[in-house]
């Protein structure tokens, strides 16, 4: 998910050009930032690297709901949060978009968007992490008596790496609202986002 | 905050965040997962029925205290139902997940304080959905219950999968409760007894 340098990188797509500069301006201490003036120049900047696209619905051209399915296609575990003029309802969730936030946007609530997005990555591939873990175990305790469970260092090391893995998803999002819930759960079931790999992060 | 939660022997109080799964046959574990999310004065519950149609659902809180305006229900029996005073939200599939989250969402829009989930069963909707969906669904869905300081209260019979399915559900919750003909084992943490 993190990028060759460790700083998470975010596109920004937008027709105004003094937006993308005040914008670009908020986010460029923290992120990579990447901007397009369109969804033809978004698809262009588009690859592995992005986790979190902003994204203006309303734009000449291609529409954003045109970019968006695109988007999904090409690199389906980046977050999309749109930017709107009109405030939406739960509607924003099951159009696939991750998050959304009303114009004029605030520097602040920017920030908390990402970060939250970028948290929302991370608790979605500990908690596959997790998944493995817990199957591991399960599969264990299935075949074996649970005295010999007691003495095997194997089983051990297991259930010390599943009390980490909680502690750390518990640090990626202590805290979860329903609109997120949601966009997790729809997720979950599209298979909408990176399978775990395997590999320790 | 906490929870008191009866129907498992000796009373028991759960921490508010706190989810716990019960398992045994589903004649039992039906009756005690309705004692469990029955309402105090000051709660609402939240039923996700697979198994029992809105209006047994209502029935059974009703005659366990609970007045009709601390109740919804989502049900996902595809039977009819009219229950008057009682939100009732109709799923097409118990394994239709997003539909599912948000139908929860909505039923607790306006937030609020003190809220009793249930989740009956897990076994039902085991059937239209796979194990790593399922798994990955209850631990986003029992993160929720925890942020919002509600109590989860799920049931599943063991008897219907495989004993690595029923290991990998288990590490899920916070606490289990095994029910037997006459007895209640509660094990976990996150409770006190």
């Amino acid at each position: 998910m993190v990028s060759g340098d460790d700083r998470p990188t975010v596109l920004i797509v937008e027709d105004e050009r003094a937006l993308i500069e005040l914008y670009v301006r908020w986010l460029e201490d923290d992120y990579d930032v990447r901007t397009a003036d369109g969804g033809e120049a978004a698809l262009e900047q588009l690859d592995e690297e992005v986790d979190v696209v902003l994204l203006d619905r309303l734009m000449p051209g291609m529409s954003g709901d045109e970019v968006l399915s695109e988007l999904r296609s090409r690199v389906p575990e980046c977050k999309v949060a749109m930017v709107t003029a009109v405030e939406p309802d739960f509607d924003v969730i099951q159009m696939g978009f991750d998050d959304y936030l009303t114009k004029p946007v605030e520097r602040e609530e920017l920030l908390e968007t990402i970060s939250r997005l970028l948290s929302r990555s991370t608790f979605a591939s500990l908690e596959q992490e997790l998944y493995s873990l817990a199957a591991k175990q399960a599969a264990l305790r299935a075949s074996k008596p649970a005295e010999e469970l007691n003495d095997s260092e194997e089983f051990a090391d297991l259930e010390r790496r599943v009390a980490e893995l909680r502690e750390r998803i518990d640090d990626a999002l202590p805290s979860m609202e329903n609109d997120e819930f949601v966009a997790m759960v729809r997720d979950i079931e599209g298979g909408n986002e990176t399978e775990f790999d395997g590999s320790e992060r | 905050m906490t929870y008191r939660v009866g129907g498992l022997g000796e009373p028991a109080t759960f921490d508010s965040g706190a989810s716990l799964l019960i398992t045994g046959e589903s004649a039992l574990t039906k009756q005690r997962l309705f004692d469990a999310v029955a309402p105090e004065a000051n709660e609402r519950t939240v039923v996700i029925t697979a198994d029992s149609g809105a209006e047994t659902v209502v029935d059974e809180l009703e005659s366990r205290g609970a007045s009709r305006d601390q109740l919804g229900v989502i049900d996902c029996t595809s039977t009819e139902s009219d229950v008057e005073g009682v939100p009732v939200r109709q799923l097409n599939s118990p394994g239709d997940l997003t539909g599912l989250s948000l139908e929860f969402a909505k039923l607790l829009d306006d937030d609020p304080d003190r809220v009793r989930v249930g989740f009956s069963s897990i076994s039902t909707v085991l059937m239209y959905a796979e194990l790593r969906t399922m798994f990955r669904f209850l631990h986003v869905f029992t993160a929720r219950i925890r942020s919002g300081g509600m109590l989860g209260v799920f049931s599943m019979d063991p008897g219907m999968h495989e004993e690595q399915a029923v290991n990998t559900i288990r590490a899920v919750f916070d606490a289990e409760a095994r029910i037997g003909d006459d007895s209640a084992d509660l094990r976990g943490m996150r409770f006190a007894q």
